[in-house]
């Protein structure tokens, strides 16, 4: 770097890329936060594969080795991150062959399809915990209220039998109910004892886990003549069909407008209304919050009962837009979408147009590493890695900068308010 | 907890104190309650349980206990009435001391209640047993598991940084681990497994730290998105890496290091001198951390850093040395808990270690941030833990998933009856900023 305390006129190319990158500065934090996730996924398929740790194994065997291992290299990773893109935004060669001939529009249109249908129950768990997040709170239980949601929203969709227009509301609201009963524990136990709400949410996602499977072998919730953990299917007046027809091939739902209405009320609570505001406040200073007459307490509560509902309400869209029943490993593993509720969140820094667009990138990573699984034999888990190398990443803006050479000025880095266990 | 001299200040800790006092005598009632009616009279008249000594897999065992056969309602209805009794004094004298002493007594005898009554069978003839020894030595590897995550726990959180990320070093051990002992499989192997797992442990630990003492990220968000990251990265060379080559993945357990003439004592000599090296490192690693935390210099400088950084700095100790050493030695510790955990368990599994990172976070919270205080918490959880699968086995009419969930339940209780009346190092999880 230049001193630019003896030097006033600092390189005009180097200021004025600068002065570009830091215009957005957020935004760019976010796509070199990408860029670095994705060279530490491609690190990690390097030396993995076989086939590249086998090329580069050979590299002094003859002149041309070294160069024969670095295509190897270059392809593996290549055709890793091409079917990522092909599998979850658009195949470039299938959509030339769909505009020139104006066959295979659904083949063309399926990897969208699949990234938006991933993305809708995404959105509305992100938005629960970065509300969550906003006042302050970690939810870290997101997934466990999910499952709460799913079975409460698959028992009233399947165990009673009403038309549509009753039928989807009840069983969307049991999902928020479901989601605001475990959220509701952490919050009171937080409020009224000071226990932790990290260590008590985290709990509770292992007791969720065990109720799911001990729900999917009760007789109540079974499928009658099943042994295995598969609970009953849902009504079709209490799925979210797909948008376009079941025969149409494309999965993504009617769950896409129940999405939109969370992100218009995320927008609305957060920036227009009272409680929203006492949220914020209570976030951003909590003994001004409490100066101010909001009662610490309540709010702690009510926080946990917005996030955990939201939550809910995602586990049962998610149950109810995709398989109309429940299974042993509903929301387990890499589909958990509560965990990755919780870096999509952080990474749109909690504001709701900004999870939006991060659900999107999250769910086109999940679902591309689906694909990529499919094409390449590469374990999709490397896409949760990948997520969470980019929030790590985002978390840490100044590293970003420092790896980029940017010059290190003020940014909206996430700000929450951190503190210890008693607080 | 520290006395103020002000005398307002001495009453309300007194009057906390009696309420916590009152809370646990109660609760100490209901147990007994709970132990004399269903335990006691729940169980038939002539029903019988019987508690079985012999080492388990020792077919020369130097000595022999006999089983120990009891009728089930009279021996839980005594015990029962025990613990109301000891329940009732507390709530009547309020001993100033002793009080978790005698909690801990009670949690003793209500267990035994409830294997009595689980393994209770009503014919004269065949009597099932629940072996006290293998119950001990069961819940000794998960207690030795969360010895090594609550004392990593301490080494951190007594320095300031708060260490979520304990699940995750224990992901990065076992994986490490399991790896490192198949692939030299030789009798120094888990020597070699737990080198490379504390290695794995403090690497984790040191990316941590960098991201919070050099960037000053908040601690619980990079803690809970490494345990992600590892999750999904054990999962990702799971099946990248073991499942084709299972000659990586052997599950080799560490042998036992009998020691000579103690380890055949009834009993005490299976469940503390015929352990696995990582046993025997556990309790070397407690009395370690206790004494170069509270009987050394550097141990001051910790907790002085911990307790109030600005202070520690301004008498010449470099705070972001101090906490970068000890979150990375914590992180090796964990880490070798990690290995500790595979050594007991077997092969690598995804998910395995099923939240036992933040068990011992709870364990070490419920210790005071003292490594005694941990050892003594870890072994309630690993009991709980232990209990929660083997009751399964037994005569008991709770399903095995609602069984599960006791660990946990029991974690969320302790956490919320506990947390508001312990207090945390004071600099613990805000970031320091050198100015």
């Amino acid at each position: 770097m230049t001193d630019t305390a003896n030097a006033p006129v600092a390189p005009k190319v180097r200021r004025t890329y600068s002065e570009w990158m830091n215009s957005k500065s957020a935004i760019v934090v976010t796509a070199l936060a990408l860029v670095l996730g994705l060279a530490v996924g491609a690190i990690i398929i390097t030396t993995t594969t076989p086939a590249v740790i086998d090329a580069w194994r050979g590299m002094f065997h003859s002149w041309g080795a070294p160069g024969h291992a670095l295509k190897v290299n270059f392809d593996n990773v290549g055709t890793a991150y091409r079917s990522m893109f092909n599998g979850s935004i658009i195949d470039p060669s299938g959509f030339w062959h769909s505009l020139t001939t104006g066959k295979g529009w659904t083949n063309t249109l399926t990897p969208v399809s699949e990234t938006l249908t991933y993305a809708i129950p995404l959105v509305i768990a992100s938005i629960g915990v970065g509300i969550a997040f906003q006042t302050g709170i970690f939810n870290i239980g997101a997934n466990g209220q999910a499952v709460l949601g799913g079975i409460l929203g698959v028992a009233v969709g399947s165990m009673l039998h009403m038309p549509t227009v009753i039928h989807l509301p009840l069983t969307l609201l049991a999902g928020i109910v479901g989601g605001m009963l475990c959220g509701a524990v952490p919050g009171l136990l937080k409020a009224y004892t000071g226990a932790h709400e990290v260590i008590v949410t985290i709990m509770f996602n292992y007791v969720m886990y065990a109720l799911l499977a001990f729900a999917l072998f009760s007789t109540a919730l079974q499928q009658p003549g099943q042994q295995n953990d598969v609970s009953r299917t849902m009504d079709t007046s209490a799925q979210l069909s797909p948008l376009f027809g079941a025969n149409s091939g494309l999965r993504v739902n009617y769950g896409i407008f129940v999405s939109i209405a969370v992100v218009i009320f995320a927008w609305w609570f957060l920036d227009r209304s009272s409680l929203g505001f006492d949220f914020r406040v209570t976030g951003a200073n909590p003994s001004a919050a409490r100066a101010s007459g909001v009662n610490a307490k309540v709010v702690v509560v009510l926080v946990f009962l917005v996030s955990g509902g939201l939550a809910g309400l995602a586990g049962i869209v998610q149950a109810a837009s995709t398989t109309p029943q429940l299974s042993g490993n509903f929301l387990i593993g890499s589909a958990g979408i509560g965990f990755t509720a919780i870096t999509v969140a952080l990474l749109g820094r909690n504001r709701p147009m900004g999870i939006v667009w991060a659900s999107l990138l999250f769910a086109a990573l999940g679902v591309g590493g689906r694909a990529m699984q499919g094409t390449t034999g590469i374990p999709l888990d490397l896409a949760t890695v990948i997520q969470s190398a980019i929030v790590l990443f985002v978390a840490t803006p100044v590293l970003v900068k420092e790896i980029f050479r940017l010059r290190n000025t003020q940014t909206n880095a996430l700000q929450l308010a951190t503190k210890g266990w008693s607080s | 907890m520290t006395v103020t001299d002000v005398d307002g200040a001495h009453e309300v800790i007194t009057s906390v104190q009696s309420g916590r006092t009152r809370v646990i005598a109660v609760i100490m009632i209901v147990l007994g309650l709970f132990t004399l009616l269903t335990f006691g009279l729940g169980a038939s008249s002539h029903a019988h349980s019987a508690m079985s000594f012999a080492p388990v897999n020792s077919t020369n065992a130097p000595w022999s206990l006999g089983n120990l056969t009891v009728l089930t309602r009279w021996t839980n209805m005594v015990l029962g009435l025990i613990v109301l009794g000891v329940g009732i004094e507390v709530f009547v004298r309020q001993p100033r001391r002793g009080v978790m002493a005698r909690f801990g007594g009670v949690s003793i005898l209500f267990m035994f209640a409830l294997l009595f009554w689980a393994v209770r069978t009503d014919g004269p003839s065949q009597v099932s047993t629940f072996n006290l020894t293998a119950l001990l030595i069961g819940s000794s590897a998960a207690t030795m598991v969360l010895v090594f995550g609550s004392l990593s726990g301490v080494m951190c959180e007594r320095a300031g940084v708060v260490n979520i990320a304990i699940e995750g070093q224990f992901i990065g051990g076992a994986f490490a681990g399991s790896v490192v002992a198949s692939v030299t499989n030789n009798y120094f192997s888990f020597y070699y497994a737990a080198l490379v797992g504390a290695v794995v442990g403090g690497l984790i630990g040191l990316l941590l730290a960098f991201l919070a003492l050099r960037y000053l990220s908040d601690q619980i968000i990079v803690g809970v998105v490494i345990v992600t990251m590892l999750g999904s990265l054990s999962s990702y060379l799971n099946l990248q890496v073991l499942t084709p080559f299972p000659n990586f993945n052997l599950g080799n357990l560490a042998p036992p290091l009998p020691i000579p003439l103690l380890h055949k004592i009834p009993i005490l000599g299976p469940v503390f001198f015929n352990q696995s090296g990582f046993f025997y490192l556990m309790i070397a690693l407690v009395a370690l951390v206790s004494f170069a935390l509270f009987k050394t210099k550097y141990g001051l400088h910790v907790r002085a850093v911990g307790e109030h950084p600005q202070a520690a700095a301004t008498v010449g100790i470099n705070v972001v040395r101090v906490r970068y050493i000890n979150v990375v030695l914590g992180g090796a510790i964990a880490g070798v808990g990690g290995v500790a955990f595979m050594a007991s368990q077997g092969q690598f599994q995804v998910g395995y270690t099923s939240g036992l990172g933040y068990i011992a976070l709870a364990a070490m919270i419920f210790g005071r941030w003292r490594p005694s205080g941990a050892v003594v918490a870890s072994i309630i959880f690993g009991v709980s833990v232990y209990l929660s699968y083997t009751l399964q086995q037994f005569n008991v009419p709770v399903s095995l998933y609602i069984l599960q969930m006791f660990p946990y339940l029991i974690t969320i209780a302790v956490v919320a009856g506990l947390i508001g009346r312990v207090r945390p190092p004071a600099a613990d999880g805000i970031p320091y900023r050198h100015d």
